[in-house]
């Protein structure tokens, strides 16, 4: 439990006065953070926000006295800090925000595949002098038209195509994600 | 006092005892433990290694927290051990002494001699044989 205590430390703890860091330092330190965020996306939200709270205040302070770059290289890598911070978790922890990024690539992959195949398509018509043909796929009829005059590619979104995206994209979701680790027995850390 | 080269495994075995040692005898937020850890003798300790601690310690209950205002930046998070953090550092104190006593007995025993025990035991194999 962490109370609030808005008035200077002391007279209990030492409570160092030192210059604010400068605006180069500030960036190291924000950018020291950003990674820290990314390596604790599998923390619980609001306990990673906390953790960072904390690093950026003690960062802020140390750094006034002992510069950033040394406050920095002393707290070491971020992602060894947060790999520090999950082993004393005792599970293991999904990885949503990686999860989430593989299954916008993925359905971003099966939608360039999709445009690729128009594309061609078009290409092959032109080639054979210009025309329509219209193909059907997954229950979605394509008409693709090229003459001297018109390119385009006409159809129909139909469950079978949302049904393809959503999959590849769950997929891509829990493989990334590491969602399995859900169902991971807590353990008490080692240390 | 430093001591070289340690195996980091006994340093993590005994972090949270000396954490919560350490905070018994006055409050501090991390950065300042650490610096108090190294002070101690603890030289090779490493930053990133005490923050992780120091949030399971409080996830458990065994240190509580207050933040305090700073002129430097925001808010320190200062902590201090828990009536249940207090119990926990009697039990690992106690836990400790014992497995050092029983550590300090085993590297004072003399070391047994080798060639005595193959040699009975040959003997010994060689009577079954019989």
């Amino acid at each position: 439990m962490t109370t609030i205590d808005p008035t200077p430390s002391q007279p209990g703890p030492a409570a160092p006065r030192a210059a604010r860091p400068g605006l180069a330092a500030r960036l190291r330190l924000d950018y020291y953070l950003i990674r820290l965020d990314w390596h604790l996306q599998d923390y619980p939200g609001k306990a990673a926000r906390a953790i960072k709270r904390e690093i950026k205040a003690d960062l802020l302070t140390v750094a006034g006295e002992v510069g950033m770059t040394a406050a920095l290289t002393a707290l070491g890598s971020p992602a060894v800090l947060a790999h520090g911070y999950l082993a004393e978790l005792g599970r293991p922890r999904p990885r949503l925000t990686a999860g989430a990024i593989a299954a916008g690539l993925a359905i971003g992959a099966v939608w360039y595949m999709q445009v690729a195949y128009a594309i061609g398509a078009l290409d092959t018509l032109e080639a054979v002098g210009g025309g329509t043909a219209t193909l059907t796929v997954l229950g979605a009829s394509m008409t693709y038209t090229s003459t001297s005059t018109t390119i385009s590619v006409e159809g129909a979104f139909t469950w079978q195509w949302l049904a393809l995206w959503l999959g590849v994209g769950l997929v891509a979701f829990v493989i990334a994600s590491r969602l399995w680790r859900l169902r991971s027995p807590a353990q008490r850390p080692v240390a | 006092m430093t001591i070289p080269d340690r195996d980091p495994q006994l340093l993590k075995g005994v972090l949270p005892m000396l954490v919560l040692r350490l905070l018994a005898d006055e409050e501090s937020y991390g950065w300042e433990l650490v610096s108090r850890l190294q002070r101690a003798g603890l030289t090779d300790i490493a930053t990133g290694t005490v923050y992780p601690v120091l949030g399971r310690l409080e996830r458990e209950g065994q240190v509580s927290s207050r933040l305090v205002a700073s002129t430097s930046g925001p808010a320190r998070k200062y902590y201090r051990p828990t009536p249940v953090g207090e119990a926990e550092l009697s039990r690992a104190a106690e836990g400790w002494a014992a497995l050092t006593r029983t550590v300090a007995e085993v590297l004072g025993a003399p070391p047994a001699d080798g060639n005595t025990s193959a040699t009975t035991d040959t003997t010994a194999s060689e009577g079954a044989i019989r």
